[in-house]
């Protein structure tokens, strides 16, 4: 039962929400300079503050690209990013095949 | 000719682990993602252990010529297999496992007393073999919920480790048996049931991050 309880939550690991917001970065844009992020909280469905901390990460790896547009941060995927992205997908199966999460 | 066939069976243990193990390594350099970490240490694991009962074996039968170090040689690379089935399990969430009774973990150390007139060896078989059986069941609860073939392949695969390791230790009750050999085959062919999923994964763009 608590095994269900646990699976039904469906907990996302910290991997798992990069990909989340990465994947809303690349594929689901608002405009051509990019995602707010007031658009990507809702997408990705997580905290301003937890949000912030992550998105100032990818940007410091390189993985985003934080762009000015009319007195606020958007925010777009950069070419490392989407070998990030692949490689993301890629292992996400491989690990699914294991039953796991990565 | 059963030497041969030890060896061979040996080989195939190594270069499967390294081919899985090679691919979690790749997925980890790219991802940073644990879960690929600990399979990478898994998979390496059980390659190192077949290898050095490979090594064992050869520098055994072709340079020492002792007859004394193969018992030791295979404890060794068993026991280096049963931490590779551990981080495996461990990834599955190894602390369900644990009574959480302080009572059963106080009663849970009197084993290790209790069983210590019994071979080494078997202990890391009995260990690895509740530690396949628990990474086989928890794979396949995983399936049931994302219906994909790979994650079926993975619990046979990891169930038929099981029944190998079951099938080595209780070899021990009829030495010189084929019982040995049965569970030799039955490991291999757990560990390739493990490949084909991985053997699908498309590496074509994947590349090290230098960086």
């Amino acid at each position: 039962m608590y095994y269900v309880i646990e699976k039904m939550a469906e907990y996302r690991t910290h991997m798992k929400i990069i990909g989340d917001i990465l994947s809303t970065t690349q594929d689901d844009l608002q405009d051509e300079n990019g995602a707010s992020v007031t658009y990507l909280i809702r997408k990705a469905n997580i905290s301003h503050s937890r949000i912030s901390r992550i998105l100032k990460t990818l940007v410091s790896q390189g993985l985003l690209e934080q762009v000015e547009s009319q007195g606020s941060n958007k925010y777009r995927i950069s070419q490392s990013g989407r070998e990030f992205l692949q490689a993301y997908y890629t292992f996400t199966n491989f690990a699914d095949s294991f039953g796991l999460s990565i | 000719m059963e030497f041969l066939l030890e060896n061979i069976l040996n080989l195939i243990g190594f270069l499967v682990g390294l081919s899985i193990g090679i691919m979690s390594f790749i997925g980890f350099r790219n991802t940073g993602s644990p879960t690929l970490f600990r399979l990478t240490i898994a998979f390496f694991s059980i390659s190192l252990g077949f290898f050095v009962i490979w090594v064992g074996y050869m520098t055994e039968d072709f340079v020492i010529k002792s007859g004394s170090i193969a018992k030791w040689v295979q404890t060794l690379g068993i026991a280096i297999q049963t931490v590779g089935y551990f981080f495996i399990a461990f990834s599955h969430g190894i602390k369900s496992f644990f009574p959480k009774s302080r009572y059963f973990r106080s009663i849970g150390v009197f084993p290790l007393f209790l069983i210590s007139s019994v071979q080494i060896e078997h202990i890391f078989r009995a260990v690895s073999f509740i530690l396949l059986a628990y990474a086989a069941i928890e794979t396949m609860l995983s399936y049931f919920e994302n219906r994909k073939k790979g994650t079926i392949s993975v619990s046979v695969g990891l169930s038929l480790l099981a029944l190998g390791e079951f099938l080595g230790w209780y070899s021990f009750l009829f030495p010189e048996s084929i019982l040995y050999y049965v569970s030799m085959i039955i490991k291999i062919g757990g560990l390739i049931a493990l490949f084909i999923p991985v053997s699908k994964v498309p590496l074509t763009k994947i590349k090290f991050d230098e960086g």
